[in-house]
């Protein structure tokens, strides 16, 4: 079922546009990941959505009626989540519970099972101000789920964490995916790999790619030819470019990737070439584009 | 409505763990009691620091209580706003700042719930100060000089706290249009100082303003009768405090959050 469908949304500030019409909707229960460079408008979208910005122009409905304010039935957790540093991270969240129409007892017993589930039952007394980087986004998760909301909207939840912090926070939303509808936004886009089941990739503004991950992997999806070098071998990789059947080199350092239209013939020929020329080579692989790889693409287009 | 109380009741508990809620109400304390104290031992004092010379003859008629409590409420005048708005300028700009204004509005809260329990909170601490601040001077000022009939008293203050109300609203909403604490604070004190002294060098014209509190609450201190015009400079005021409350909320409605 269609939980929230986006319309022709349109955010400007001043003259430049932030988000220029887009359309898309998120499927009740799916885990959605919004991709994007830094700057392609995906935290304003995600604002939108959340109601703590008003757009320019379009509509957002929600379960198919024309949304008002639909911060009852979201659960937000911005980028950089701030709290009062001078409560204590159960004082916060029985408040949070409090202020999205809980009465103080379900926002007492609430509070407590989400720290038990986040792992800071042992932190609640502590003042927030002493908590490090790692438990503030756990507190963050946990407030936005206090009044079991309908739609889960993290805006970079994993960015700023160390791979323990990120590890933690990515099993979580694993776990909460299965009890209501996940909006994420990020860059990391292994993480994006990982969990989501739809994708939307957004780049200056405008969405580039939506589906689902297994759809538009398949769609996608190229075959290509990672050779890594034991020295770098820039002279061969240009001339290769030649070859009708190569259609992208990319260069990293030693390691090369390279599109190829015709993988049974062109995978012989450059083999061939490179016994031929006595290249030093550490690797010889044949894979798949990955969604990196079609990130980059559409940023680069 | 229970979010607003839940809003106000995070106010107060504020003011309580940072010890707003003491030192404020310390400040008042201070300044209104050390006026009659003051009045009290001019002679005293004048005469051991003052360096007369000998054979000056000091003769200082010791004023009336009413007289020290108008002292008192010009002190207020001056340093009690200054520490109102300098207490009460982040009230607004700070969370924003922060983050955490933010991460109040994703819950479903109206935004008149926001603006209204900051209002309340300032509200709280503002008049708390002023009557324990008064009184303690009424106190020492009866103690020491002679005792003023409580009435004349209790008209004064209540008079003089719609002057203080209208200052914390004016710091609220431009903590509300603005960012930088300092700022804020500078743009506020200014604007007061302002309406006072156009509303003393042009007093003909200006009966309506929010400023006459001040000359208003010495009349009822001294004469213990109301000046006529007195209902409508406190329309106006009122009505000021409404308009800028309504805008405070509109603005902040506009405000972008969480940046």
């Amino acid at each position: 079922m269609e939980l929230l469908k986006a319309s022709d949304l349109v955010k400007r500030f001043g003259n430049t546009n932030a988000v220029k019409g887009i359309n898309f909707h998120i499927e009740e229960g799916r885990c959605v990941s919004l991709l994007g460079p830094n700057g392609a408008g995906k935290t304003t979208t995600l604002k939108m959505l959340s109601g703590l910005l008003e757009p320019t122009s379009g509509s957002i409905d929600f379960k198919g009626e024309k949304a008002k304010d639909l911060r009852q039935f979201i659960g937000y957790l911005p980028q950089y989540p701030a709290f009062y540093n001078w409560m204590s991270g159960k004082e916060f969240l029985v408040f949070a519970g409090q202020l999205a129409k809980l009465n103080r007892k379900e926002a007492e017993k609430r509070s407590e099972e989400l720290l038990e589930r986040v792992g800071l039952t042992n932190a609640q007394k502590r003042k927030i101000g002493g908590y490090s980087g790692g438990m503030k986004q756990r507190l963050g998760l946990a407030q936005a789920l206090i009044h079991r909301p309908k739609l889960l909207i993290l805006d970079e939840p994993v960015s700023a964490l160390d791979p323990l912090g990120r590890r933690e926070v990515l099993d979580m939303m694993r776990e909460i995916k299965e009890e209501t509808t996940i909006l994420f936004s990020t860059h990391v886009l292994h993480d994006a790999e990982e969990i989501s089941d739809d994708i939307l990739i957004m780049h200056a503004g405008e969405i580039a790619i939506s589906g689902s991950l297994g759809s538009v992997m398949e769609e996608y999806r190229q075959p290509i030819l990672q050779i890594e070098f034991e020295s770098q071998a820039a002279d061969w990789l240009k001339s290769i470019a030649s070859y009708s059947f190569v259609s992208e080199v990319n260069i990293q350092g030693n390691k090369t990737s390279i599109v190829l239209k015709d993988m049974v013939n062109g995978k012989q020929i450059l083999l061939k070439d490179i016994v031929d020329r006595n290249l030093p080579i550490r690797k010889f692989e044949i894979s798949q584009t990955t969604l990196e790889d079609l990130f980059m693409k559409v940023v680069k287009a | 409505m229970i979010q607003w109380i839940v809003l106000y009741r995070k106010e107060m508990t504020e003011m309580a763990r940072n010890y707003k809620i003491l030192w404020i109400p310390i400040v008042f304390i201070l300044l209104g009691v050390m006026q009659p104290v003051s009045s009290y031992y001019m002679p005293e004092i004048l005469d051991n620091f003052g360096g007369l010379p000998e054979g000056t003859i000091l003769d200082m008629p010791t004023p009336t209580g009413e007289e020290v409590l108008m002292q008192v409420i010009s002190n207020y005048g001056m340093l009690g706003v200054l520490i109102l708005v300098l207490s009460a300028m982040g009230v607004v700009s700070a969370e924003r700042q922060s983050g955490v204004a933010g991460m109040v509005m994703i819950k479903p809260v109206p935004y008149s719930s926001y603006i209204l329990s900051k209002w309340a909170g300032l509200l709280t601490i503002t008049l708390i100060s002023l009557f324990i601040g008064y009184v303690a001077s009424w106190y020492y000022t009866s103690l020491l000089i002679e005792t003023v009939a409580f009435e004349r008293i209790f008209q004064s203050v209540v008079i003089y706290s719609i002057w203080l109300v209208f200052v914390v609203t004016l710091t609220l909403f431009f903590s509300t249009i603005m960012k930088g604490n300092g700022s804020v604070a500078f743009v506020t004190i200014f604007v007061v100082f302002a309406i006072s002294t156009v509303t003393s060098i042009l007093g003909k014209y200006m009966t309506w303003s929010p400023a006459k509190m001040t000359e208003h609450t010495g009349q009822v201190l001294l004469s213990g009768e109301l000046d006529s015009s007195f209902l409508l400079a406190f329309i106006t005021t009122i009505a000021i405090i409404i308009v800028v409350l309504i805008s405070s909320i509109q603005i902040f409605k506009q405000k972008e959050l969480l940046e």
